[in-house]
C-alpha cells in the first residue's frame, strides 16, 4: 500500500447556524436538540450541523438532499462565502479559517470555481467575456484571456455564441457558459450546486453525460450538489444524504443503494433498480484460481449489461479487476438472482 | 412550535385608540366652544411670544456682509469655492455662446436620435428652433450652462454617496431620514440659507440646486445597485473579484439603467430650482420670466415659460431614453437583436460611422462659420408676444365678466376669495383660538400615527406661531387645504374614470406626463394671463401642479384591486356603482392616500411659489427676504414653511400608511 495522499479537500466538523448569537447553540446542551426545537426555543436556524467528510483527488463527491437540508449552505462554507459558525475547512491541508481576504481571494481565483443552480451569469457581459471573467479579475491580459476562454467554450461547445449575450441563450446553453466559466480559470476543485436542476430532463441527462467525459479527461475533485438521487447515483464516487443539516449516510452508490442506513435513506432507494446499481464485482463468486476459462469483464460492469453476455453463453464469466487479474466469477444464475432481488453475496472489497 | 407558525393573523380593530381619539375630539371641541363663549373677542397668538429670531439672523447677515472681504472663513473658503463655480460656469456659458447655433441644434438632435429615436429627435430640433425664433437662444445657454454645472456636481456627489449607500447599512441608516426630509422641503426654502452665505449671484443659485437635485441622484444609485441580483454578485464573489473588481464590472454596469433614471429625476429637479434662482440672481430663463411677470408683459413671460418647458420635455425624453436603451442593452429584448441582423455592420461599426458622420459636419459647419457664413446669431426671429398680449387684453375685456352674467374669470375668483378662501383663512385665524388649532393638530397627528406624532405636530405649529408667522401660516394653510381639496374632489373623478374607461386613460396620461415634465414655475404664466395676479392663480396653479399624483394614483390603486375580489362582486350581482363604492374603491384607498400626500407637499410647494404673484402669506415673506435681502424674515417664513411642510407629510403619509394595513 502506497501512503494515503492528502485529501484535496476536508471538511471538519463544520457547523451553520443562521440567526443571533450563531455560537451559542453550538456548545450549549441544546446541541442535542433538533433542528426544529432549536429554531422553536430560539430562532435560530441551524443550516450545517457537524459536518466532516474528505474528498480525495479526482474524487466526485456529491452531496444529495432535500430541499432546505442545508446543502447549499455547506458548499458556500467552502471557498467561504458564507463563513461557518464553527469548524474547519482545508484546501490542500491548508485551513481557509485563518486566511486573510487576499490568501482567500486567491484561493478563488485559482484553486476552486462554481457553477450555480440559476446560472448567475454576467447578463451584461457576452459570452466570450462571462467566460472570461474569472481570467480578468486575476489581472490576465486581454489577449491572452480571450484565447483561452475561446478554449474553453469550445470545449462546452458553445463556438459561434461568443457575442452573444446571456439572454439569448436557452437554459442548456446558460449553464454550459456558467460551466465553461468555473473551467476556464484552470481550477483544482469545481464546485456544483444543483447545476442541473433548472433544465429540462433531456437537457440534463445531456449535460450529465457530458460533465462525466469532461471529468474523464480533467480529473478534477468535484463537490456536487443535487437533489435528484438518480443524479447523485449516475455522478457520484460517493455519496452523502443530508437531511437537516446532518450527513445521514455516506458511502459509494452501491453502499447506499444496498445498505441504506435508514429508512430515510431507503425512501430514496426504492425506485432506484438494482441491475443499474449493482456491479459484477457485487454478485461475483470469489474465483479459486487465477485463470479463468471464457470471457472476462470489467469488476465495474453494471449487471444491467451483463445481462446481454449471460444470455449468450452458459459458461461463466472472469470478473478482472483494473490490472487485469481475476478476482472472480459470475454465472447466469448469479445475474438472475440479483434481478431477482435476493441479496447479493457481497458488497465486494472496494480497493 | 404555535408560538412560530401562525398562519393568519386577524387584524383586530382597534376600540381603545377609537374611542379615546373621539374623547379628543369632544375635548377640543367642548374646549373651543367654550373658550369662544368666554371670549368673544379673537384670540390672536400672543406677539409677546415671538422670539425675534429675524434679529440675530439679520445681525449675522451684517456681519457676513461686513466681513465677507476679510474674515478668513471667507477668504480662503466661501469666496475661492464661489469663484471656482463661477469660472466653471462662465467658461461653458462662453463655450455654447461662442459654439455656431447649428452646431448646438446637430449635436442634441443626433444625441435625441441615438438615445431615444426619431420622434425624440424631431422634438428635440423643433424645441430649438422654437427657443430660437423667440429670440431666447442667449438666454437659454444661461440656463443650459447653469443646468449643466449643477447636474454634473450634483453627480459628482451623488453617485459616490449613493454608492456608499448601497455598500454600508449603517450609512444608510443615517442618510435615509436626511433625504426623506431633503425631499419635503419646497424648492424655493433653499434658496434661503444659501444666499446667507453666498449673497446673491449665480453661484449660490447653482449650490441651491444641486442641494435641491441631490436625493434622486443618491436614492437610484443606491437602489440600482441594491437590486443587483444575489445570484449575480455571489457568483462575483465566488471568482474572486476584489470589492472594487465586483463593483465596477459587475455592480455598477448593472445598476446603470437606474442610475441614468436617477440623472433624469436630477436633471429635471434642477430645471425646476434653476429657473426660480432667477430670485437669487440665477439670470436665464428664469429671470425673463420673472422680470416679464413682475411688469405683467404676459406675452414675454409665456415666450420664455415655453422654452423652460421645451427644455423640460427635451432633457426629459433623452434621458429617460437613455435610461431604457441601456436597460434593453441589459436584457438584450428581441427587438435589438432583431435590429442589429438587418444592418451590414456590427453595432460598434454602426455606432462609430454615426458619431464620425455627426463629427464632420460639425466640423464642416465650424469651418463655414469661420469662413463664408455668419453662424454666430440665428438669423430668424418670430415672437408671439404681441398676439399673445392683445390675447390677454381681450380675455380681460371678454372673459373677466361674460355678458351681464355672473360667469368669467372675475366672478369665479371673487366667489373663491369670498366662499372659500376668506371663510377659511377666518376661520383659522379669527374664530378658531389659536391654542384649538394646535391641539387639532395634535389630535390628527395623533389619530394617524400615535404620540409622538401628536408632540412633534403640536410643537412644530406652536413654533409657528413662535417664529412670529402665525399669521402668514394661517393663510398659506388655508389656501393649500383650498387647492388640495379642488385637485382631489377632480383628481379622484378623473382617477377613476381613467381606471374604468381605457380609451379615456389613453387621453389623460400623456396630458399627465406633460404636466409632470413643466418646472412649478412656469405653471404662473398662464394662470396670470386668466386670473390677473393674487390668490386665486396661485390655487389655480397649484391644483394643476398638484394634480397628477392624484389621478395617477387612483387610476393604478383600482386598476390594481385583486380580479378574484371583482368577481366576487360580480357573482354577486352588484352593480357597477355599488362595485365601485363598495369593493373598488376601499381597497384602492391605501393608493388614494399615497397620492392625496405628494398631493399635499406639491401644493404647499407652489403655494409657495404662487408668493411671486399676489399670493401673499409665507411664500410673499420668503420671496421678500429674498429680494428685499431681509434675510431675517425670509428665513423665518422658510422655517415656518419648512414645518408646516414637515407637519402635513407626517400626518397625510401616516394615514396612508396607515389605511394601507
Ligand atoms: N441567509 C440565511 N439566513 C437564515 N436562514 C438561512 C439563510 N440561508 C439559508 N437559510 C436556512 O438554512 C437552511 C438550509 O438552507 P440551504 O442551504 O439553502 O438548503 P438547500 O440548499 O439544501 O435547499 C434552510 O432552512 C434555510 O431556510
Ligand atoms: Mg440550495
Amino acid at each position: 500500500m502506497t501512503v494515503e495522499p492528502t485529501p484535496k479537500v476536508v471538511c471538519q466538523n463544520i457547523w451553520k447556524i443562521f440567526g443571533p448569537q450563531g455560537q451559542s447553540v453550538i456548545h450549549a446542551p441544546a446541541t442535542q436538540a433538533s433542528k426544529a426545537e432549536i429554531l422553536a426555543s430560539t430562532g435560530q436556524v441551524v443550516a450545517v450541523r457537524d459536518i466532516s467528510f474528505a474528498v480525495q483527488k479526482g474524487e466526485t463527491f456529491v452531496v444529495m438532499g432535500l430541499s432546505g437540508s442545508g446543502k447549499s449552505t455547506l458548499l458556500r462554507c467552502l471557498p467561504r462565502l458564507i463563513d461557518p459558525s464553527a469548524g474547519h475547512v482545508l484546501i490542500d491541508g491548508q485551513d481557509i479559517a485563518t486566511m486573510d481576504q487576499q490568501q482567500l481571494r486567491t484561493i478563488r481565483r485559482h484553486k476552486m470555481s462554481m457553477v450555480f443552480q440559476h446560472f448567475g451569469l454576467f447578463p451584461h457581459r457576452r459570452i466570450l467575456d462571462n467566460v472570461a471573467y474569472g481570467l480578468e479579475v486575476q489581472g490576465m491580459k486581454k489577449a491572452e484571456r480571450q484565447a483561452r476562454a475561446q478554449a474553453v467554450i469550445t470545449l462546452v461547445n458553445l463556438q459561434g455564441w461568443e457575442n452573444h449575450y446571456p439572454g439569448q441563450l436557452s437554459g442548456g446553453m446558460q449553464q454550459r457558459v456558467g460551466l465553461a466559466r468555473a473551467l476556464a480559470v484552470d481550477p483544482e476543485i469545481l464546485l456544483f450546486d444543483e447545476p442541473f436542476s433548472a433544465l429540462d430532463p433531456l437537457i440534463r441527462r445531456e449535460m450529465q453525460d457530458e460533465l462525466l467525459s469532461l471529468q474523464e479527461k480533467m480529473q478534477k475533485t468535484l463537490i456536487f450538489i443535487t437533489h435528484d438521487f438518480a443524479e447523485a447515483l449516475k455522478l457520484g464516487d460517493r455519496i452523502a444524504i443530508m437531511k437537516d443539516g446532518e450527513f445521514v449516510q455516506v458511502g459509494t452508490p452501491q453502499e447506499v443503494v444496498l445498505t441504506p442506513a435508514n429508512d430515510y435513506v431507503r425512501e430514496f432507494t426504492k425506485d432506484v433498480p438494482r441491475s443499474k446499481v449493482l456491479t459484477a464485482q457485487n454478485i461475483m463468486q470469489p474465483a479459486l484460481t487465477a485463470s479463468v476459462p471464457g470471457q472476462s469483464v470489467p469488476a465495474t460492469l453494471a449487471v444491467d449489461d451483463l445481462l446481454a453476455l449471460v444470455a449468450t453463453t452458459e459458461q461463466p464469466l472472469a470478473v478482472v479487476n483494473g490490472a487485469d487479474q481475476v478476482i472472480g466469477i459470475v454465472d447466469r444464475s448469479a445475474v438472475l438472482r440479483a434481478l431477482a432481488g435476493m441479496v447479493p453475496l457481497s458488497l465486494g472489497d472496494q480497493q | 412550535m404555535s408560538t412560530t407558525t401562525q398562519p393568519f393573523t386577524l387584524v383586530e380593530p382597534t376600540p381603545k385608540r377609537d374611542l379615546r381619539g373621539l374623547i379628543g375630539l369632544a375635548v377640543i371641541v367642548i374646549g373651543a366652544l367654550a373658550f369662544m363663549l368666554l371670549h368673544p373677542d379673537p384670540v390672536v397668538f400672543p406677539p409677546s411670544w415671538n422670539l425675534h429670531l429675524r434679529d440675530p439672523i439679520d445681525s449675522f447677515q451684517s456681519w457676513v456682509i461686513g466681513h465677507r472681504a476679510t474674515h478668513p472663513l471667507f477668504v480662503y473658503f466661501f469666496n475661492p469655492f464661489s469663484a471656482f463655480i463661477d469660472a466653471r460656469l462662465r467658461t461653458l456659458e462662453t463655450f455654447l455662446l461662442n459654439l455656431p447655433w447649428p452646431v448646438l441644434l446637430v449635436t442634441l438632435v443626433a444625441v435625441a436620435y441615438k438615445a431615444a429615436g426619431r420622434r425624440v429627435a424631431m422634438l428635440t430640433l423643433v424645441s430649438l428652433l422654437i427657443m430660437a425664433l423667440f429670440g431666447l437662444w442667449k438666454q437659454s445657454m444661461a440656463t443650459f450652462a447653469l443646468m449643466g454645472v449643477a447636474v454634473f456636481i450634483a453627480l459628482l456627489i451623488g453617485i459616490p454617496l449613493g454608492i456608499l449607500s448601497a455598500r454600508s447599512p449603517r450609512f444608510e441608516l443615517v442618510l435615509r431620514p436626511v433625504l426623506d426630509a431633503m425631499q419635503t422641503i419646497p424648492a424655493f426654502v433653499y434658496l434661503i440659507p444659501v444666499v446667507l452665505f453666498f449673497g446673491i449671484a449665480r453661484v449660490p443659485s447653482v449650490i441651491a440646486t444641486v442641494i435641491y437635485a441631490l436625493p434622486p441622484a443618491i436614492r437610484l444609485t443606491s437602489l440600482g445597485i441594491r437590486q443587483v441580483a444575489a445570484n449575480t454578485t455571489e457568483a462575483a464573489d465566488a471568482f474572486g473579484s476584489t470589492s472594487w473588481q465586483k463593483l465596477v464590472k459587475v455592480q455598477l454596469p448593472l445598476a446603470l439603467p437606474s442610475i441614468l433614471l436617477g440623472i433624469n429625476q436630477t436633471i429635471m429637479m434642477a430645471l425646476g430650482i434653476v429657473v426660480i434662482a432667477a430670485l437669487i440672481g440665477a439670470g436665464g430663463l428664469g429671470l425673463e420670466v420673472l422680470t416679464a411677470l413682475r411688469n405683467l408683459q404676459v406675452g414675454k413671460a409665456l415666450e420664455a415659460g415655453i422654452a423652460i418647458v421645451l427644455i423640460a420635455v427635451i432633457f426629459d425624453r433623452i434621458s429617460y431614453g437613455l435610461s431604457q436603451e441601456s436597460r434593453d442593452a441589459i436584457h438584450h429584448a428581441a427587438q435589438t437583436r432583431a435590429k442589429q441582423g438587418q444592418t451590414k455592420f456590427s453595432p460598434r461599426q454602426a455606432n462609430l460611422l454615426y458619431w464620425g458622420g455627426v463629427i464632420v459636419v460639425i466640423l464642416l459647419l465650424v469651418i463655414a462659420d469661420r469662413t463664408l457664413l455668419d453662424l454666430s446669431t440665428f438669423p430668424w426671429r418670430f415672437s408671439i408676444r404681441q398676439p399673445i398680449d392683445a390675447l390677454v387684453l381681450w380675455m380681460r375685456n371678454n372673459l373677466y365678466q361674460i355678458g351681464d352674467l355672473p360667469l368669467g374669470t372675475g366672478p369665479f375668483s371673487d366667489a373663491m376669495i369670498r366662499y372659500l378662501l376668506t371663510p377659511l383663512r377666518d376661520l383659522l385665524l379669527i374664530y378658531l383660538p389659536w391654542p384649538m388649532i394646535v391641539l387639532g393638530f395634535a389630535w390628527l397627528a395623533f389619530q394617524a400615527a400615535g404620540w409622538r406624532l401628536a408632540i412633534f405636530s403640536a410643537l412644530a405649529i406652536l413654533c409657528l406661531g413662535l417664529l412670529g408667522m402665525w399669521e402668514q401660516s394661517m393663510d398659506t394653510l388655508s389656501q393649500v387645504l383650498v387647492a388640495v381639496i379642488l385637485a382631489v374632489v377632480i383628481g379622484v373623478p378623473v382617477g377613476i374614470g381613467a381606471a374604468r374607461a381605457p380609451r379615456f386613460a389613453l387621453i389623460v396620461r400623456p396630458v399627465l406626463d406633460f404636466l409632470q415634465t413643466i418646472p412649478p414655475f412656469v405653471y404662473l404664466v398662464p394662470v396670470i394671463m386668466l386670473f390677473n395676479i393674487g390668490r386665486v392663480p396661485g390655487i389655480i396653479a397649484s391644483v394643476l401642479y398638484a394634480i397628477p399624483p392624484i389621478i395617477r394614483l387612483t387610476d393604478l390603486g383600482i386598476r390594481q384591486v385583486a380580479p378574484n375580489a371583482l368577481e366576487a362582486a360580480d357573482a354577486f350581482g352588484s352593480t357597477s356603482r355599488q362595485k365601485l363604492f363598495k369593493v373598488e374603491l376601499p381597497l384602492a384607498l391605501p393608493s388614494i392616500m399615497l397620492g392625496v400626500n405628494q398631493t399635499v407637499m406639491m401644493v404647499l410647494s407652489m403655494v409657495i411659489i404662487a408668493g411671486l404673484v399676489g399670493g401673499g402669506a409665507l411664500g410673499f415673506e420668503a420671496v421678500n427676504g429674498l429680494a428685499k435681502s431681509q434675510m431675517g424674515r425670509g428665513l423665518e417664513a422658510g422655517l415656518a414653511i419648512l414645518l408646516l411642510a414637515m407637519v402635513l407629510d407626517r400626518i397625510t403619509q401616516a394615514w396612508a400608511v396607515g389605511e394601507g394595513k
